[in-house]
């Protein structure tokens, strides 16, 4: 066993109000500058829907993430064969028009243009010509836009739905969507990584931040095509690539990511995984309807005695320990098995995990007639807006009932929560739908405080960076001690 | 400060006389090197550009013997003919066209200065003198006019494998067929830097001729080409044996039709271009906003 610490992330779909401010806050730290303007390190997508990039989650088109082959796994569009193969046209890289051409407008020209009859009008301005242009698509160009044709229809998951199911599902009384914030999974098995010729991405080992070392790398563009999440994106202006760095100066100043503390819903959980790193090959390998369950088993107990002491003998110190104690991380994906990693059959074990959408309905239809009354108040969880099978596609690799027990103890919370509150639903209703989910009271008024009340310490458990430690492994503190502080730049008249 | 300043200036003064004289003394050394090193280079520039064509004393190559020609023609004449031969044909000069008349070849502009010419005549003048002392009895021809003609066929076959490169110049020169081109039965279709030589045998003056050329090379890139890496004696008379049975069969030879680089090449890129497209068949070829794209209406 090869304890390591993962920072890892829970977002709550049910949460998510679609408002972008974590893509506004990330972007003026990170990415508001020449060549980055296209990136989004955080960005948010409504569902269903293609996404950013465009169609991002196709692998047929991007060739991104790791592959089933024999006992291991190879990367889809990376590797030896496949990177000398496309070492001077890789035909899988996303191109300008798959993101968007970023633009400003000429806001000037409200001010300065002459008099005239009609007004003036500030016009779009590329921001990687200059030229003036037109705006043609943009990051969020399928905010909102739950069925149209464009968007919702072309939606990779919906490959897994028979034509029957998807018309069902854009009929006007199903039409629903639901918004999915993305920023880098930080992967136990980054494909980004493995595919990098010049060695120049690493995965932090007190942490687990995957970063690209902006010195080493050449431009070579091969992680753009291995992150099956499209989020490592190539800087057209200094040459190199760029990715999320989860905030890294914030998390060792013991400061949430920017994204995570600008949440308004408040949908973003952040804290310490254990995992052992020793079975991270086997689990990557396992067949597509048992890697939910698999990338679950990676992750240890903290609390369990031979997991504490392999963790301090690998170095792992106590108070990170005891953050992944305390982690609603740990709490969300292992004790209470309600979030799930996006899409993971690409087999890089991403460790952002996703609380689904419930989005469940309140009406009947039967012979044709829509009835807004229904047996219960809220229909079972195989009525719901969203196929299973959607969900499945997007959280589970397919695997549908893992997906219907996350619903049903999300619904058994949900039914327990009004029981409490309100008091008019039938007790044996919630007691058998509590059972079925087993989930008893008391789970779930924690899981509901963990989801609704949560303060800024319970969602954000950020492990001790401990600075005063790392940086005698650069260089001996006692060397320098009083080299720093106050000089002067003119000796003092009176002397020193 | 006044102290050190005219202490300055003294010292000045004298830097300025030192170095007037520093200056008289390098260039009288200059001078003086000049002087003696004329005869020397005068010596190896008619090596270099001259002596492919013109011998002193001993007979015509390609051009006529220069032995004694500066008392023959002035000195001014002669840097005009040097530098521009065919304008002073053409401006009329009788004695120019009669010389051209004669060799009919015409004898390329050598792009030297006055002072190197001036040279070369003064290296031209001394040798003339010692040609007529030696009474011009020696007459050491090393190469014999048409020994060619008598080389045995395993001579002219050696000849053909150097010329190609099937055999490499022994000090490592580069093959012939690089820069030049021959029509013959069995030889590639060589390089078109350089002249072809199918007809160079009977165009450049016979075995003295190439003999010359190929001793000591006239063409600058010719030059770089061979220098410090000169073609031997031997590889000298088997190339001009080949060279020689290449202008006989000249007639009879066609230049060659079927050049297997050229159509080797075509179908190699073809092939490559078909390999190309099945590798990368399943490329992505349009962005996949394409649909949306072509369906908007654009003001610019």
């Amino acid at each position: 066993m090869d304890v390591r610490s993962q920072v890892s992330m829970v977002f709550h779909l049910d949460k998510c109000i679609g408002c972008h401010t974590c893509s506004i806050a990330c972007k003026n730290i990170w990415t508001d500058r020449k060549g980055a303007e296209y990136m989004w390190w955080n960005n948010v997508e409504t569902k269903p829907g293609t996404g950013y990039p465009t169609k991002w989650e196709d692998q047929e088109i991007y060739k991104g993430g790791w592959e089933k082959n024999g006992d291991s796994v190879s990367l889809k569009g990376a590797g030896k064969f496949k990177g000398l193969k496309n070492i001077f046209h890789n035909p899988h890289l996303p191109v300008l028009d798959d993101y968007y051409e970023p633009w400003t407008y000429k806001y000037q020209d409200l001010f300065t243009a002459p008099e005239g009859d009609d007004q003036p009008t500030a016009r779009p301005v590329s921001l990687v010509t200059g030229e003036h242009m037109d705006v043609q698509a943009g990051p969020n160009w399928d905010d909102d836009l739950g069925g149209s044709p464009d968007y919702a229809r072309q939606d990779y998951n919906l490959n897994q739905l028979s034509q029957a199911e998807q018309e069902a599902m854009f009929q006007l009384e199903r039409m629903t969507f639901f918004y999915l914030p993305r920023i880098c999974n930080h992967c136990l098995n980054p494909a980004c990584v493995a595919s990098c010729p010049s060695g120049a991405i690493y995965k932090r080992g007190e942490d687990g931040v995957v970063l690209i070392n902006q010195e080493r790398c050449r431009a070579w563009r091969m992680c753009v095509t291995a992150c099956p999440y499209k989020k490592s994106y190539y800087n057209w202006h200094t040459g190199k690539s760029e990715k999320c760095v989860l905030c890294y100066p914030r998390l060792e100043s013991g400061q949430a990511p920017a994204c995570f503390h600008s949440c308004v819903g408040r949908i973003r959980y952040l804290g310490v995984l254990l995992y052992d790193a020793d079975k991270i090959q086997k689990i990557a390998s396992v067949p597509e309807d048992q890697l939910v369950d698999a990338q679950m088993d990676i992750y240890l107990d903290p609390f369990d005695p031979e997991v504490i002491r392999k963790a301090q003998l690998n170095g792992i110190a106590d108070s990170t320990i005891e953050a992944a104690q305390k982690s609603p991380v740990y709490k969300f994906v292992k004790v209470w098995k309600l979030a799930l990693p996006l899409h993971p059959e690409f087999r890089t074990l991403p460790n952002l995990f996703y609380v689904p959408a419930l989005l469940p309905t309140m009406a009947t239809v039967s012979n044709g007639i829509y009835d807004s009354t229904s047996k219960s108040l809220w229909n079972d969880v195989s009525q719901n807006r969203l196929p299973m099978k959607y969900l499945a596609s997007l959280f589970t690799a397919g695997n549908t009932s893992k997906i219907v027990e996350v619903m049903k103890r999300l619904m058994a919370v949900r039914l327990h929560r009004r029981g409490v509150t309100v008091g008019d639903l039938n007790r044996n209703e919630i007691s058998s739908a509590m059972s079925e989910a087993q989930v008893d009271a008391e789970t779930a008024d924690a899981i509901f405080r963990l989801t609704s009340l949560a303060t800024f310490d319970e969602r954000f458990v950020i492990p001790p960076a401990h600075r005063e430690e790392s940086i005698e492994m650069l260089e001996n503190t006692g060397d320098v001690k009083g080299n720093t502080g106050f000089g002067f730049k003119e000796r003092p008249a009176r002397g020193l | 400060m006044k102290t050190m300043n005219k202490t300055n200036t003294g010292f000045q003064i004298d830097i300025r006389k030192c170095f007037r004289q520093f200056i008289m003394l390098i260039t009288g050394l200059l001078l003086i090197g000049k002087l003696s090193l004329q005869a020397q280079d005068g010596e190896a520039i008619f090596k270099q550009n001259c002596s492919v064509c013109h011998k002193i004393g001993g007979g015509r190559l390609i051009g006529p013997d220069l032995a004694g020609i500066t008392s023959k023609r002035s000195i001014e004449w002669l840097l005009k003919w040097t530098k521009a031969s065919q304008a002073l044909v053409k401006s009329g000069d009788a004695e120019a066209k009669a010389i051209f008349d004669e060799y009919k070849v015409i004898m390329p502009d050598q792009n030297l200065p006055d002072a190197e010419l001036r040279a070369v005549y003064a290296f031209i003048d001394s040798k003339s003198a010692d040609v007529a002392t030696s009474a011009e009895s020696s007459s050491t021809t090393e190469v014999v006019a048409d020994a060619s003609n008598q080389a045995t066929q395993e001579q002219i076959s050696n000849g053909k494998r150097l010329f190609t490169g099937a055999q490499g110049l022994i000090n490592g020169g580069p093959a012939c067929i690089s820069c030049h081109n021959v029509n013959y039965k069995g030889v590639i279709p060589g390089g078109l830097l350089a002249k072809d030589l199918t007809d160079v045998y009977s165009r450049l003056g016979g075995d003295i001729g190439l003999h010359g050329i190929m001793g000591a090379p006239p063409f600058p890139a010719m030059t770089q080409s061979y220098l410090n890496k000169p073609i031997t004696e031997n590889e000298i008379a088997d190339i001009t044996a080949f060279l020689n049975r290449v202008d006989k069969d000249k007639t009879s030879q066609q230049a060659s039709m079927m050049n297997p680089l050229l159509y080797g090449g075509s179908a190699g890129i073809i092939a490559l271009l078909i390999l190309i497209y099945i590798l990368w068949s399943s490329r992505k070829r349009f962005t996949v906003k394409r649909e949306i794209y072509n369906r908007q209406i654009r003001s610019i």
